[in-house]
């Protein structure tokens, strides 16, 4: 392969030399380090000059260091006069978008100063406090602390309202990261204070193209992006890889009696992904469905518990007693507690539909992150009897504590792929539980045949 | 805002802060008796940066204040201003002003050798990228940084604030200003000229980055109060070692004033060794460390007028030279 220069970032290095010894070349020499201001370092040991250029970087770990790692080797080989500049990101970053701070998907808000443990580096930095200016910030300080119990920085200074209870966004119910008064939903609480307007999370998918694409990136190649519309948003071409064939070929290898198992979505949203894959291999499919409804709309809790619907399902209860969980909005604030207090009840549903007794269920999602979703779901197949219970994952992100999360889960066997570092993962679980799913063939591939000019629609569909 | 028809069009300020420097955002919203608006910037536990917006900032104009510091977060506040940005312009506002008070990655600002990234220009892309309309900054380490952009950018001076600083709180007698390196001399020429002092000027030799070797003094500095002025402090190796040479020439003490006390690495155990007497910075970064030897001038005045002259289309170039009072 002549004329390729391969770079990987410092997210995920084993996935670069996994992905070059496929290719058979050697990751180009770069150095990648940071000056003690912090800013971010490179520098390119090789000459770049009129080559095929691939930078290898996941969105994982300090994802804002690694993307900003991306975009600045992106410009410089671009200002060293590549050729063309293909940016490799296993993981998007920033691909999922939570339209509503209370994310169903299972993405708890955490602030920075109030993180411990692990998160120590990030804790409370006190800046100025020890200047000139220290008398005057805490009489500013004094002067929020009126409508704003927490004026610190992660707090988010100017906070989102003036309501003592809503000094942050809540967290899922029952998270260990939770604290004392975060059991109100921030959105709601928001919206019936502020009835002229809505309280709304930004989506930076569109951003996020346009800053690659800025920093002189030509072409994009990325596996099981959350949103299918997403490389509508650059205006390069993006090559949306699939883990499926691979995952397939797990299922058909590994498990036995595969035949007889069913594919189970955690959520709504995964359906057309595990159908995909249920039919492929021509096995059934259940759903797991997860609602939140308001207890005034739908009457008394055991009202909402009703399963409703035309679609196949068992004639088991339909719903776990364990996970309906009545959220109660916030009673610590007194001001707002007449709007909310008849309307503030929510009863959190978790439905299955399709039949998994005595069953090897095989839970798939492209994504996992806080892993809330996924355990609720193994949790969920073991009440109504299935057998054994597989997690079949892309992404495995599992941030905060979801590898303890997890290992106390009803899961049997976890499968993730290696878009994302998984040595954590493996070491946490024990390589009994963990299974691997290697893309760094599939990855090395579409770089040979994107270099090559040949086209890499059999990826999607047989994998490598 | 008088009438209907005018209230209709009102466009009004709206000042949104990141997470950088919660203290400077305050200051300027006291200055400006505008409160900030309500924004939430918040990490997920996946590190991912998100943006929740609580008020409408439809064809308002809109400042954010975000500085670029902190040796574990600099890129995470960039790219909080980034999505900051983006969400006020998908938000409709009428512009979308950043005030980066120290501008990030302003250092690397020149292909120094082969395929070395000239990431000030990026940064500067990446914020027009974003739908930045203008920026304000101040005591850009190159004012040639200005250049990168497609869009105004309002580079403030931090010395109408220093010179007042030197005038009030130094002893101006048996002073001498001091340029730390070459670089800075016009910087500290002008200062001279100002206060009608001397100037002296060190060269230095520089082998690697953050790294000093050999210094040679330009100028007499015996029995002098010597007050070494620079665009920027980070690991504090260039005024350690410039302290130590005017010591060694004489001087009878050395005050240090930089615009952008960044103060990184072992900064900290440096200037707790040195033999400074007293270190100045103005406070476009948080100052972290617990020295007796740091003192801090608030520029905080300079940031919330330009602010208001931006929005009343007023000339700028009256803060070029005057400092607003207290």
């Amino acid at each position: 392969m002549s004329n390729i220069v391969v770079f990987g970032g410092d997210s995920h290095p084993d996935l670069v030399h996994k992905i070059c010894d496929n290719l058979d070349i050697k990751p180009s020499e770069v150095h990648l380090g940071k000056f003690s201001n912090g800013e971010t370092s490179i520098s390119i040991n090789e000459s770049v000059r009129e080559k095929d250029v691939y930078v290898i970087q996941s969105g994982c770990g300090q994802v804002n260091d690694a993307f900003m790692q991306l975009l600045i080797l992106i410009s410089a080989c671009k200002s060293a006069s590549a050729s063309r500049v293909t940016a490799v990101m296993p993981y998007f970053c920033y691909s999922r978008q939570p339209d509503i701070p209370y994310t169903a998907k299972g993405a708890p808000v955490i602030h920075r100063p109030q993180q411990d443990g692990n998160g120590t580096k990030l804790t409370t930095r006190r800046p100025g406090a020890d200047s000139s200016f220290k008398s005057l910030n805490s009489a500013i300080r004094s002067t929020i602390n009126l409508e704003n119990p927490q004026p610190d920085r992660g707090i988010a200074p100017p906070d989102l309202t003036s309501s003592k209870s809503l000094s942050r966004i809540p967290m899922i119910p029952g998270s260990k990261l939770q604290n004392s008064h975060t059991n109100g939903d921030a959105e709601d609480l928001f919206n019936a204070q502020n009835a002229g307007y809505k309280l709304w999370v930004v989506q930076a998918g569109t951003l996020i193209a346009n800053l690659l694409t800025e920093a002189g990136a030509d072409h994009v190649i990325t596996m099981d992006l959350h949103d299918r519309q997403y490389p509508g948003f650059f205006d390069i071409p993006v090559d949306n890889l699939y883990c499926k064939p691979l995952a397939q070929n797990y299922i058909q290898h590994n498990i036995p009696n595969y035949q007889d198992a069913v594919i189970v979505s955690p959520d709504a949203g995964g359906a057309k992904r595990a159908t995909a894959i249920a039919d492929a291999l021509e096995l059934s499919f259940a759903l797991i469905h997860k609602e939140r409804r308001s207890q005034l709309l739908k009457g008394p809790p055991d009202a909402t518990l009703t399963s409703g619907g035309t679609l196949p399902v068992s004639d088991r209860p339909l719903v776990s007693q364990p996970t309906n969980s009545v959220i109660r909005l916030s009673s610590s604030s007194s001001s707002i507690s007449s709007i909310t207090s008849t309307e503030s009840r929510f009863v959190q549903t978790t439905m299955l539909v399709g039949d998994v007794r005595n069953k090897v269920c095989i839970v798939v999602d492209d994504l996992v992150d806080t892993s809330y979703t996924i355990c609720r779901a193994a949790r969920l197949l073991k009440e109504q009897g299935a057998t054994k219970v597989y997690a079949l994952i892309t992404h495995g992100l599992f941030s905060g504590d979801a590898l303890e999360r997890i290992s106390s889960s009803e899961i049997d066997q976890l499968i993730v792929s290696n878009t994302v570092p998984q040595q954590e993962t493996v070491k946490h679980l024990g390589s009994d539980r963990v299974d691997i799913i290697d893309v760094s063939r599939v990855f090395g591939e579409s770089i040979r045949r994107i270099h090559n000019g040949e086209s890499i629609s059999m990826l999607f569909e047989h994998g490598y | 805002m008088n009438g209907d028809s005018e209230e209709m069009t009102s466009n009004n300020i709206k000042l949104l802060a990141g997470n950088s420097h919660p203290e400077l955002a305050e200051l300027i919203s006291k200055r400006l008796s505008i409160p900030l608006s309500k924004v939430g910037v918040y990490q997920y536990s996946n590190k991912e940066t998100s943006v929740t917006i609580g008020e409408s900032i439809r064809d308002e104009d809109v400042y954010i204040i975000q500085t670029g510091f902190g040796e574990q977060e600099i890129n995470d506040f960039l790219m909080e201003l980034l999505i900051l940005i983006h969400a006020c312009k998908t938000a409709s506002a009428r512009r979308i002003t950043a005030i980066v008070p120290n501008f990030p990655y302003a250092r690397q600002d020149k292909k120094d050798k082969s395929r070395a990234p000239i990431t000030a220009k990026l940064v500067a892309n990446l914020l027009q990228t974003a739908g930045c309309e203008n920026v304000v900054t101040m005591d850009l380490h190159a004012s040639q940084i200005q250049g990168f952009f497609r869009i105004p950018v309002n580079n403030l001076y931090a010395e109408p604030s220093v010179l007042h600083y030197i005038r009030t709180k130094t002893d101006l007698d048996n002073a001498i200003l001091v340029s730390p390196d070459a670089g800075g001399a016009k910087r500290v020429a002008y200062l001279a000229d100002k206060l009608d002092l001397n100037f002296a000027l060190i060269h230095k030799e520089r082998q690697k980055a953050n790294e000093v070797s050999k210094m040679v003094l330009v100028g007499d500095v015996t029995n002098k109060t010597c007050l070494i002025v620079d665009d920027m402090a980070d690991t504090c190796g260039t005024l350690v070692k410039a302290c130590d040479t005017l010591l060694e020439h004489g001087a009878k003490e050395v005050i240090a004033i930089v615009t952008h006390g960044i103060f990184s690495g072992s900064a900290k155990e440096k200037l707790k060794n040195s033999k400074l007497a007293r270190i100045v910075c103005t406070n476009t970064v948080p100052v972290e460390l617990d020295l007796p030897i740091i003192d801090q001038i608030d520029i905080s005045p300079t940031l919330a007028e330009a602010i208001r002259r931006l929005h009343n289309g007023e000339s700028i170039s009256y803060l070029f030279t005057h400092a607003p009072s207290e």
